[in-house]
């Protein structure tokens, strides 16, 4: 019984971080009535706004982008599922003084759109504070932040204010009028804790959607243990032996693979493999015929890494890329 | 409020109950009644000193009183080809409406309406107010009441280029080594000018054109709302065209994104302008035109464009100043 002990414990000092802040006055009017009312608003907002900025990234897609933000020191990010795409995937994220650092997907819940990411070059990143006892109700005042329609550096990040106007399971919705670009990129409470991220908009302008932190919260170690959660519709789970090379080979006398044709749009050829090049290995793997090639290839899925070591006229070369799909 | 900052628990309990009612009435929603009701300084000044333009009984968009007179100013690219305009400030319908000039570049319209004693907007000193400042503009309004929607300033000021870049709009067909005009878009720069198709595009601001690159050239230099003088063969003839450049997405259909197909409605000319603030009023393309208030009810600028769903671009208080004084001299220098 040492587990749930220990869960309490932790439950305890959750709840005594819940006594110690105080709810912002104005959520518990139905409306601000006065001058006072919307000051206290904006002075929270100016506030909360500088550290919120400081840990939302843009995250460069390779079609299009999204957002996350930042939630530890070490550069633990939240993102939405239909943003990340998959689980163990490389890719960038930027600061909002245009900044890019190299991070690498976690885990995600395929049908409820969380997912996490972290950025895998050391060093003390600015964070949020999630809200992890769901302290937020209906109608309280939010803000969002993202990079709407992609980066740009001289806009900086689109800051939009709002109330929760909807409270459904694993889904809220706020006023704040989102758009391409924000999925993944935070919503905060006043005194900026990070309560959800963006996930989707509806047909009707007034419906924009995001994922509350108790969904984050619930499959929190499953995706950090890069767990592909769910079935869909926000991500679809990668299938093994569906990947996709795009190269025919022979065998060469003393071990490797001969390239004898490769297709012109493959990550391969993107990735700078050309017909001649004897492919040595695959992911550590020595290769001397076509059979071992594919068997290699059953096991792996589209978006898995493939790193080639190539030998092009005596020379080694490595090759990284992302496997494409059939 | 005092119990429930000493007692967070009893305050969380208290409002469980509301847990059941999962919905915001919209009332309280950010652009309620109830809400925008806390807005009511601000919507006074917007009553006396923003205009309504109608398209005899269709509101089309809003304007920024500027003189006891009755000079507004607007955003010009939505009163274009319009036949019918009146203008109605606070209660009173003007619908005899001169438009005096205009600002291409800027997309500002200076009208004049037969009135004495108007209210003008209070100008702000700066427009460089922090991200997250309230601001106060038109909502859809009735025909005696002008309705207020609040909003922050959301974003850092800057030049929004022209889509696309500036161009012509013509779709040019080579052949020979002549540009034909294959193609002219409709309500595009040249049409606006008298080009038609099948012109022959010999020069451009006197620089011979003989390749489509020639005119790309040429136009990489200049911004929106820029003159050119376009001279063109029809049949024996020479003839001089004088085209207002506009963004070249703005004027060819068939250039929407995905952002723009979740945005509802927008301004047709949402970019090209060289500076603007922005913020997150959820407006419509017809609530354009109209000042932008800070919570003193002070003019921080004047509403150009619903850039998307999330974004709307404004005329900062420092320019706009400009554009009006130009454009009142630019009408009186006119009149004599």
């Amino acid at each position: 019984m040492r587990f749930p002990l220990a869960w309490l414990a932790l439950g305890f000092l959750a709840c005594t971080g819940t006594a110690a802040q105080a709810r912002f006055y104005v959520n518990d009017k139905r409306s601000p009535e006065n001058l006072k009312d919307i000051e206290a608003i904006q002075s929270a907002l100016q506030h909360a706004l500088p550290a919120a900025r400081a840990a939302t990234v843009a995250v460069e897609l390779k079609e299009g982008s999204g957002s996350g933000v930042i939630v530890s020191a070490d550069g633990l990010i939240l993102t939405a599922a239909h943003v990340s795409m998959g689980v163990g995937k490389k890719l960038k994220v930027v600061m909002e003084d245009g900044t890019r650092h190299e991070a690498v997907t976690l885990g995600l819940v395929a049908d409820t759109d969380a997912a996490m990411m972290r950025i895998t070059e050391e060093g003390t990143y600015p964070f949020v504070e999630v809200d992890r006892d769901n302290t937020t109700r209906l109608g309280d005042w939010v803000f969002s932040l993202g990079h709407s329609g992609g980066f740009d550096k001289d806009r900086g990040l689109v800051l939009r204010l709002g109330r929760l106007v909807r409270i459904a399971n694993n889904t809220v919705q706020s006023d704040c009028m989102l758009i391409g670009g924000d999925s993944g990129g935070p919503l905060f409470d006043l005194d900026g804790k990070l309560i959800a991220i963006h996930s989707r908009v509806g047909t009707n302008l007034q419906v924009n959607n995001h994922v509350p932190m108790s969904e984050y919260v619930e499959h929190w170690d499953a995706m950090l243990a890069g767990e592909f959660t769910g079935e869909g519709p926000f991500a679809k789970k990668p299938e093994k032996g569906k990947g996709f090379l795009g190269v025919a080979t022979e065998p060469r006398d003393g071990g490797g693979m001969r390239v004898t044709k490769l297709g012109k749009e493959t990550a391969a050829a993107q990735a700078g493999l050309a017909v001649g090049d004897v492919i040595v290995s695959m992911n550590g793997e020595a290769l001397d015929s076509k059979e071992r090639l594919k068997e290699l290839l059953k096991e792996m899925a589209p978006g898995d890494e493939v790193v080639l070591e190539i030998d092009r006229a005596g020379e080694t070369q490595t090759l990284t890329f992302e496997l494409g799909e059939r | 409020m005092n119990a429930e900052r000493i007692f967070p628990f009893i305050l969380l309990a208290a409002v469980s109950p509301l847990a059941a009612q999962q919905s915001l009435e919209y009332t309280h929603r950010t652009t309620g009644p109830a809400v925008t009701a806390a807005f009511e300084k601000q919507r006074a000044v917007l009553q006396a000193s923003s205009a309504v333009l109608y398209d005899d009984r269709r509101e089309v968009n809003y304007g920024v009183v500027i003189s006891p007179a009755g000079h507004i100013l607007t955003k010009a690219s939505e009163i274009e080809g319009i036949e019918k305009l009146s203008v109605t400030v606070d209660r009173t319908n003007y619908p005899e409406v001169t438009v005096l000039a205009t600002d291409p570049a800027w997309d500002v319209a200076l009208l004049k309406v037969a009135a004495e004693g108007l209210v003008p907007v209070e100008f702000a000193e700066t427009s460089a107010v922090p991200h997250g400042t309230w601001v106060v503009a038109n909502g859809v309004t009735s025909r005696l009441r002008r309705r207020a929607l609040a909003g922050v300033i959301s974003a850092n000021s800057r030049a929004i280029p022209a889509e696309g870049g500036v161009a012509l709009g013509v779709v040019i067909r080579l052949n020979d080594d002549a540009l034909i005009v294959g193609e002219v878009a409709g309500g595009g720069a040249a049409e606006k000018a008298g080009i038609r198709k099948d012109d022959v595009i010999l020069s451009i601001d006197g620089h011979a054109v003989k390749k489509i690159e020639d005119i790309a050239e040429i136009l990489a230099e200049r911004e929106t709302g820029d003159l050119v003088e376009v001279l063109c063969r029809r049949g024996e003839e020479e003839m001089a065209f004088h085209v207002t450049l506009s963004a070249k997405n703005e004027m060819f259909a068939g250039s929407m994104s995905r952002n723009d197909m979740m945005s509802g409605d927008y301004s047709r000319r949402r970019s090209g302008f060289p500076r603007i603030i922005q913020h997150d009023i959820l407006g419509s393309s017809r609530v354009t035109g109209g000042p932008l208030l800070d919570l003193q009810g002070r003019c921080i600028g004047m509403n150009i464009a619903r850039a998307n769903r999330a974004e709307s671009f404004t005329i900062p208080v420092e320019e706009l100043r400009e554009i009006a004084d130009r454009l009142m001299k630019q009408s009186s220098a006119e009149q004599k």
